[in-house]
């Protein structure tokens, strides 16, 4: 499953942001963010303060790019979770088909276990969405909606 | 991949910047800060994984918002790739979903085979990712053409040019040429994506 481009509309929105938010809920966790591989945050539910979603989406990519590449060496396919414990708070990234990644910020309150459970489940879920989206890209490929703007538009943007 | 959020009405392309090591990658990356963070709103915190000597050890990244085109907010990536010969595996790693290149090259002539390696490297790289150097959003930068060993352009574009990209002189360390490399990568990125619609 590959994209060239990832267009994210309203009807995926809410359902991937439905099973972020009762993932959030479920675990008390502080953030619970689905990121592109290439390292953008893309639905993100809850807020903690201080911290920069954008920047953290970038390096939970790099993080998670960068153990696939240690676990090539070791001989491994993949190491498909990493878990960063700290002592107020921890994160927990998981893979996603390969393109998108699922990553939780989370305090003390909740356990490895339960986040490593909540976490499969709300993995498959997001699968499914995202499969349902990719039927839907197949059957509109020819029809693309990417935005269209005139050159001028655009040297009006870069010009400033 | 260039991820566009019709919900929160943004587009977010990746630009990486790729060259030998020390010709200015991370210059141009602080440069670029430098101007746009007097607008907080146009950017955020430059993130460098440094080593202790500050020579780049994994990537820097600074997101820049460029302003709205069609009521789309306009959000750019940028990363640099760690130089040194041996990080090939970090510069792999850090070309994943890229939809621009600027290749950084160094125009000291004792530092011309450098340039040639770090193209061949990055056309190979970028072949792994699923990447065509040929066809993706590309733009060379001459930078330090302060120097006095720098060589000629006309020199340096016979040997480093690929397929007629723009080129551009720069000096990063006083900022001469960053933006218009930027705005030139960024040019490309917005009508490779007008293209496809």
């Amino acid at each position: 499953m590959s994209f060239n481009n990832f267009n994210l509309h309203e009807p995926e929105f809410q359902r991937i942001k439905a099973i972020l938010a009762k993932m959030q809920k479920e675990l008390r966790a502080d953030l619970v963010l689905l990121i592109t591989r290439s390292g953008q945050p893309a639905v993100v539910s809850g807020e903690a303060k201080g911290v920069d979603c954008t920047a953290l989406a970038a390096l939970a990519a790099a993080n998670l790019a960068a153990t696939d590449g240690l676990a090539n060496i070791v001989g491994e396919k993949e190491f498909s979770v990493l878990v960063h414990q700290g002592r107020q708070r921890s994160l927990y990234i998981s893979d996603l088909v390969k393109q998108f990644s699922l990553v939780v910020v989370f305090d003390a309150s909740a356990s490895m276990g339960l986040v490593r459970y909540r976490s499969k489940r709300a993995t498959a879920l997001l699968e499914d969405v995202i499969r349902d989206f990719q039927r839907r890209m197949e059957k509109t490929e020819s029809v693309s909606n990417n935005p269209q703007f005139s050159d001028e538009e655009l040297e009006e943007l870069l010009g400033r | 991949m260039t991820f566009i959020n019709y919900v929160a009405r943004e587009i977010n392309c990746k630009i990486v910047y790729y060259g030998p090591g020390l010709g200015g990658k991370t210059t141009n990356l602080q440069y670029v800060h430098q101007i746009m963070s007097m607008s907080p709103e146009n950017t955020g915190k430059l993130i460098s994984l440094a080593t202790e000597t500050e020579r780049t050890l994994f990537f820097d990244f600074l997101p820049l918002n460029l302003g709205q085109l069609r009521g789309l907010r306009i959000r750019f990536h940028l990363y640099t790739v760690p130089g040194q010969v041996f990080y090939d595996s970090s510069r792999k790693l850090i070309l994943k979903g890229v939809d621009g290149i600027v290749f950084v090259a160094d125009s000291q002539e004792e530092r011309m085979d450098a340039n040639l390696e770090s193209i061949a490297n990055l056309a190979q790289n970028l072949k792994e990712q699923g990447f065509d150097l040929m066809k993706i959003p590309y733009v060379l930068q001459l930078n330090k053409r302060d120097l006095p060993n720098a060589m000629p352009v006309e020199d340096l574009q016979k040997h480093l040019l690929v397929k007629g990209e723009p080129v551009y002189e720069a000096v990063a360390t006083k900022g001469t040429g960053v933006l218009t490399t930027l705005k030139a990568v960024a040019r490309q990125v917005l009508m490779e994506l007008r293209k496809s619609a």
